[in-house]
């Protein structure tokens, strides 16, 4: 029991110092990679326009090419960018 | 805005895991994190060690994140505290099992506490080679027991904080105070300290 007293004593010496504290931009920094992002309406009109170019660029670039050509392009175009997509938000969420 | 805010701390928590289940509400996620991040932070704290501050915080970040991602699979078979502390616990020890290759187990904030001054040269520097070797020794313990003590003695938790973060019963923390106390008084002899 005495030596049990001692030690405790020497405990609470040992580790007086002061406890840490979490930071106060911890529940930010947790919502932050919590919430899925989301566009600004500013932004909603830049991925718009920039859908509509290219959407226009690649008929015209793409306008002597056989329709065979062009559902070739397609089928391997779309999902290799939506792959790519889902990917960087991934890394964008940290998960 | 403040009236919703209120509304929220007032709920239940199997309320706000089906708010973040249901309709994924940010202001009831925002609420679980404010009520659990101590508390996980403190868990985690006490397992990596004093030196490892910054660790613990992320290892808190961490849990928060799987804590928000698995909640759609947390059934309610325990509470959600025991269930956010279990996730904690083992995040805590993975990261240590990595931190341990990386720095030493001592650190300077608690080597530097003062020695009483009413004592001569000799025993203020025995003092702090005791202290040192308590804190060696209590890095040499198991983990369980590691934790109970630091929750105890330096982040200054009562028995019933450290059984609900260690979802163990009362009498369970008591007898791991009560054995570790015992293990280092034996380590610390092994060293050649008595603990006076």
């Amino acid at each position: 029991m005495h030596d049990d007293e001692a030690m405790d004593r020497l405990l609470r010496h040992a580790m007086a110092a002061d406890a840490p504290q979490l930071s106060p931009a911890f529940d930010a920094l947790v919502m932050r990679r919590v919430r899925p992002r989301r566009l600004t309406p500013m932004g909603r009109v830049v991925i718009a326009a920039y859908i509509v170019l290219a959407a226009a660029a690649a008929g015209w670039l793409m306008r002597d090419l056989s329709a065979a050509s062009i559902v070739v392009a397609v089928a391997v175009g779309v999902p290799a960018a939506a792959g790519a997509s889902a990917y960087v938000r991934r890394l964008a969420v940290g998960h | 805005m403040r009236a919703e805010q209120a509304s929220y701390t007032d709920r239940a928590d199997e309320w706000l895991v089906e708010r973040v289940r249901e309709s994924a509400d940010d202001a009831a996620f925002a609420e679980i994190v404010r009520r659990y991040r101590e508390p996980v932070f403190r868990l985690a704290v006490s397992l990596l060690g004093q030196e490892f501050a910054p660790e613990a915080e992320d290892v808190a970040q961490d849990v928060m994140l799987r804590v928000h991602h698995a909640l759609g699979s947390f059934r309610g078979e325990s509470t959600l505290g025991s269930w956010i502390y279990r996730i904690a616990f083992n995040r805590a020890l993975n990261v240590k099992a990595r931190a341990r290759y990386r720095a030493p187990h001592v650190s300077d904030q608690a080597l530097a506490t003062t020695p009483s001054q009413d004592r001569g040269p000799h025993d203020q520097l025995q003092d702090e080679r005791r202290q040192q070797a308590v804190l060696a020794c209590v890095g040499e313990l198991p983990e369980v027991y590691q934790s109970a003590l630091r929750l105890y003695y330096w982040l200054g938790a009562s028995v019933s904080e450290i059984a609900v973060l260690l979802d163990a019963p009362e009498n369970t923390v008591k007898s791991y105070l009560h054995r570790a106390r015992r293990l280092l008084h034996a380590q610390l002899a092994e060293r050649g300290f008595d603990a006076r």
